[in-house]
């Protein structure tokens, strides 16, 4: 340790060989005797000899080479190649003296100089040959290409910039093989993967072992991992090549090394994963992403949630508002039924007392008593004749009773009324009604009749699938138009409150389109309506000094176009405005 | 020459009160008819003036009865009335007895009434 410092710091040559004498001295110092070599090593009494002569081996690992070894955070040897090493010092009965380097590139210099014995996890190459001795190897990795860019094979890389470990065997082996890449050399793996993850180089060149531990470890997400190097990572124990007898000695320890051990320690580094990896930070990250998220989900679930069921309740709402207003318009319409019905059967004997009281007012001697006999019967008939009248109007009032409104809520609410049968002959409505018309003196509900009365009308002709246009606008009357004012109300260039309901049904038959407002005009069948409809739509629509057309539209089906007038006095304060008074 | 009124009403009682009415002015030739089915034939036989028609008629109604009377040449210059329960008072008075093209008298009606709806549509 305190070499390696040494080393790194610079110190002089003289200061480097005292201190390890020193420290040799001190080893001396220690028990070694108490390591003995395993006897079923079957050793050699030469090996043994020299073993004995050599107790204490320096070897430096490569500090940053995972998962085959690494120096730690808190400075231990870690990785499979320590434990082998570990194993390897108990059956030979010697110490490695474990010295950290700091880099790779100086573990490289160091043995080149003799400062270092043995490298425990070397990969051979011609160059290395001419330093080191090489064992049989220890652990195999299949060489790898890492890209973010999709090649397959060494061929596809020629030209491109390739990275690779200085000094590392990958770096020797495109050399040696004069393989025409941009070769870019970076200190460890995982500088390389990052570069390669970046796309600052096109790929790296490594072994899988120490890639997919890196590529893991790191969370590098983008990079393909391929084969396509015909080359695996053998590691060996290399040694200073003045050294030869170690060599037989260490491809004896490794042989008696058993299948067990080797799986055990293989298990141990390469499928980290099984053995706690709640421990690492990347599984608390995606454990808190994924709870963060999930707690994102459920948040916006809830709020999805209520706004939902706000809009129910406002629906719901809505709903039982338009079913009060449907029930009081059945109500109405039912009244209305039985008042017409008992109206007329009342009516008729009133009409007959009525009549017996005037021809016998005349045909009787004009004393006093006759006279108040002939009165009272009047003014019963009178008073029978209101009641009835009460009940008539109570369904259907004649007098308008105006307040200031907007059409387009009247058309609107129209159609909430018949919305159900609409939907049942599943005719669609398609409104465009003018934002902020000018309002109306009207009567709201006196209209709504014409506008349920209307899309009835529609929805009957239709029969099923129909489609029912209600447009609103201001409209300034062109020569055209003026055909469509039934009244003879409005003037050329006049603006008006433009309303057309319009369906594509058949249309209107035209021996129809005369008499379409007559009374008792009706096209359907007996008991289905009065006729009594459009006459009094259009009375209503008189009332409220409108006009009402129906015709049949170029492109088939009826229109009905109504024309209101607007405020009068508005009109002339703009002209008068205009006029400059 | 006395004026010629044709009365239609599925109601006896009611036709009688008004031919006796209009027969004591001494103005008016009054017949009755009960069936609107008949009207047609009643309206040819007796060349009426004027029509009084009722509505809802059980076997032929009024508008129809009308309906034929504009259609046939002989009979399309006879003025009717409809004197019906369907519409009130106040609905004659608000449209000027007008709606649709056709008078309208609201049953019950007084005889005074009745004379000067007479007298305004024959143009007496």
């Amino acid at each position: 340790m305190c070499l390696a410092l040494i080393t790194k710091t610079g110190f002089n040559v003289a200061w480097l060989k005292i201190t390890i004498l020193i420290s040799c001295v001190f080893m001396f110092q220690f028990p070694v005797q108490t390591f003995a070599a395993d006897a079923r090593l079957d050793l050699t009494t030469d090996e043994k000899a020299w073993l004995k002569a050599h107790p204490e081996i320096r070897i430096a690992p490569d500090p940053d080479f995972a998962p085959f070894e690494w120096f730690s955070n808190d400075g231990s040897y870690k990785g499979m190649v320590a434990e082998y090493v570990q194993l390897i010092e108990q059956r030979l009965g010697v110490k490695f003296k474990v010295i950290n380097a700091g880099k790779w590139s100086q573990v490289m210099d160091m043995a080149r100089s003799r400062e270092i014995d043995v490298l425990p996890a070397l990969a051979s190459s011609p160059q290395r040959e001419k330093y080191f001795l090489f064992t049989k190897p220890h652990i195999s990795a299949k060489g790898v290409i890492v890209t973010s860019k999709g090649y397959k094979t060494i061929q596809q890389l020629l030209g491109k910039r390739i990275a690779v470990v200085n000094d590392y065997v990958w770096d020797d082996w495109i050399t040696h093989n004069e393989h025409d890449v941009d070769l870019y050399r970076v200190e460890t793996t995982l500088a390389g993967l990052e570069l390669a993850a970046l796309g600052v180089v096109d790929a790296m060149v490594s072994d899988l072992a120490s890639v997919t531990y890196l590529i893991r470890e790191n969370g590098l997400s983008n990079l393909s991992v391929v084969p396509g190097i015909e080359r695996d990572l053998e590691l060996r124990f290399g040694i200073r090549n003045d050294w030869p007898e170690l060599k037989p000695i260490l491809d004896k320890a490794i042989a008696s090394l058993t299948i067990k051990e080797k799986e055990a320690i293989r298990a141990r580094w390469l499928y980290l994963e099984e053995h706690g990896f709640w421990r690492k930070p990347i599984f608390w990250y995606s454990v808190l992403a994924t709870v963060a998220a999930l707690l994102l989900l459920l948040t916006a679930t809830i709020i999805w949630n209520r706004a939902l069921q706000q809009r129910v309740e406002l629906r719901t709402r809505e709903l039982q508002n338009a079913n009060v207003k449907l029930m009081q318009a059945e109500k109405m319409e039912s009244i209305g039924r039985l008042a017409a019905g008992v109206a007329h059967e009342v009516k008729n004997p009133l009409a007959i007392i009525q009549m017996g009281a005037d021809f016998l007012s005349q045909e009787l001697p004009k004393d006093e008593t006759t006279g108040e006999v002939i009165k009272d019967i009047d003014d019963a008939v009178q008073r029978a004749d209101t009641v009835i009248r009460g009940l008539l109007d109570f369904s259907r009032d004649k007098k308008l009773e105006r307040t200031v409104g907007s059409i387009n809520e009247v058309i609107e609410s129209s159609l909430h009324l018949v919305g159900h049968e609409l939907r049942q002959r599943q005719i669609e409505v398609k409104t465009q009604l003018t934002d902020e018309l000018p309002d109306l003196a009207l009567d709201a509900s006196k209209l709504q009749q014409v506008f349920i009365n209307l899309f009835m009308n529609a929805a009957h002709a239709m029969e099923r699938d129909g489609e029912l246009y209600v447009t609103s606008q201001l409209k300034t009357l062109q020569q055209a138009d003026l055909s469509r004012d039934t009244e003879n109300r409005f003037n050329q260039g006049e603006t008006v409150l433009w309303v057309e309901v319009r369906d594509n049904g058949p249309g209107i038959i035209d021996q129809d389109s005369s008499k379409i407002f007559d009374p008792f005009y009706t096209t359907k069948p007996v008991g289905e309506g009065t006729g009594l409809g459009l006459s009094v739509s259009r009375n209503i629509i008189n009332l409220h000094q409108g006009s009402i057309d129906i015709r049949n539209h170029q492109q088939g089906g009826a229109s009905v176009v109504m024309m209101f007038q607007l405020n009068r006095e508005k009109q002339n304060e703009k002209t008068h405005t205009g006029g400059g008074r | 020459m006395k004026k010629r009124i044709l009365v239609v009403d599925d109601e006896p009682a009611l036709t009688r009160m008004v031919k006796l009415n209009l027969e004591r002015t001494g103005k008016y030739e009054v017949r009755t008819e009960n069936q609107g089915s008949l009207a047609i034939q009643a309206a040819r036989e007796f060349k009426p003036d004027l029509i009084f028609l009722d509505v809802m008629m059980p076997d032929k109604s009024g508008d129809e009865v009308s309906a034929e009377l504009k259609e046939d040449e002989e009979l399309s210059q006879i003025k009717f009335i409809f004197m019906t329960a369907i519409v009130t008072k106040d609905e004659t008075e608000s449209m000027g007895s007008n709606i649709g093209g056709h008078e309208f008298l609201a049953k019950p009606v007084k005889t005074d009434e009745l004379l000067a709806t007479i007298e305004r549509v024959l143009g007496d």
